[in-house]
């Protein structure tokens, strides 16, 4: 099992750090060019929601994100302490609506959910723990 | 992300190059709407140098179209890569846009 930590701020420019990070690991791990265009649109949809809505005050906060690899699957969880906010119980949105009437906006956990294999959420101590999980044997 | 916009006569060409995500999808809408109140009739978008998009993107793409639609006016992408096309195949935008395999196909029409 491969394991790595990610450190960042509640800061809309750590997403540089965060596409960094990703290309360092890619690398690393062997990761798939398509692999890592998920990797990348599904970290920056949910650290979006995190830093954009997850806080109250304007504190800084540190969102830890953990990546953790075997044989099978690829685990990515965020760590954070920001207001409870379970994004599995977002509704989808409709899909096959007509160009007028679709939203303009509503579509990152939506794309977080179609991209990965697995979505689960808990609150503990005052956190939130966003884990997702992807199939990548071959 | 680059983006380039080249006017003719009977279209508007617009290339984007690169990134368009949380950081910079201001940016683009700012272009985009620059094109349209520019008067723009007829916009071809070359996607062929498009290699990441998230959904701060698609929400500008999605506002083009719309815009474009109030005034009557067409909106066209091109030359999209694959790992985009799945972007806007799960997003239900395949069937929002009109896409061409490439540019020539979409100035013809």
């Amino acid at each position: 099992m491969k394991c790595r930590t990610l450190l960042v701020k509640n800061q809309m420019v750590e997403l540089n750090r965060v596409v960094d990070f990703l290309d360092e690991i890619g690398e690393e791990w062997e990761l798939s060019v398509p692999l890592l265009f998920s990797l990348n649109l599904v970290l920056e949809e949910a650290l979006t929601n995190i830093i954009l809505y997850g806080f109250e005050d304007q504190n800084e906060h540190t969102i830890e994100i953990d990546f953790k690899k075997d044989e099978d699957q690829l685990h990515v969880s965020f760590v954070d302490d920001g207001i409870a906010y379970d994004p599995t119980l977002k509704e989808d949105p409709d899909i096959s609506l007509s160009t007028e009437d679709r939203a303009n906006g509503g579509l990152g956990i939506f794309l977080i959910k179609k991209i990965m294999d697995q979505v689960q959420y808990k609150r503990k101590e005052n956190r939130n723990y966003l884990m997702l999980t992807k199939n990548i044997k071959v | 992300m680059n983006v380039e916009v080249l006017k003719s006569e009977e279209y508007v060409l617009v290339s984007v190059e690169g990134r368009v995500d949380t950081t910079n999808a201001g940016e683009f809408e700012k272009t985009m709407m620059g094109v349209i109140e520019g008067g723009a009739t007829r916009i071809i978008l070359d996607c062929s140098a498009l290699n990441y998009i998230s959904s701060s993107g698609l929400r500008v793409f999605l506002i083009v179209q719309k815009k474009m639609m109030a005034t009557k006016g067409h909106f066209s992408l091109c030359n999209l890569q694959p790992g985009i096309k799945e972007i806007f195949d799960i997003s239900g935008f395949s069937s929002i846009f009109t896409m061409f395999p490439d540019k020539e196909a979409a100035i013809k029409g």
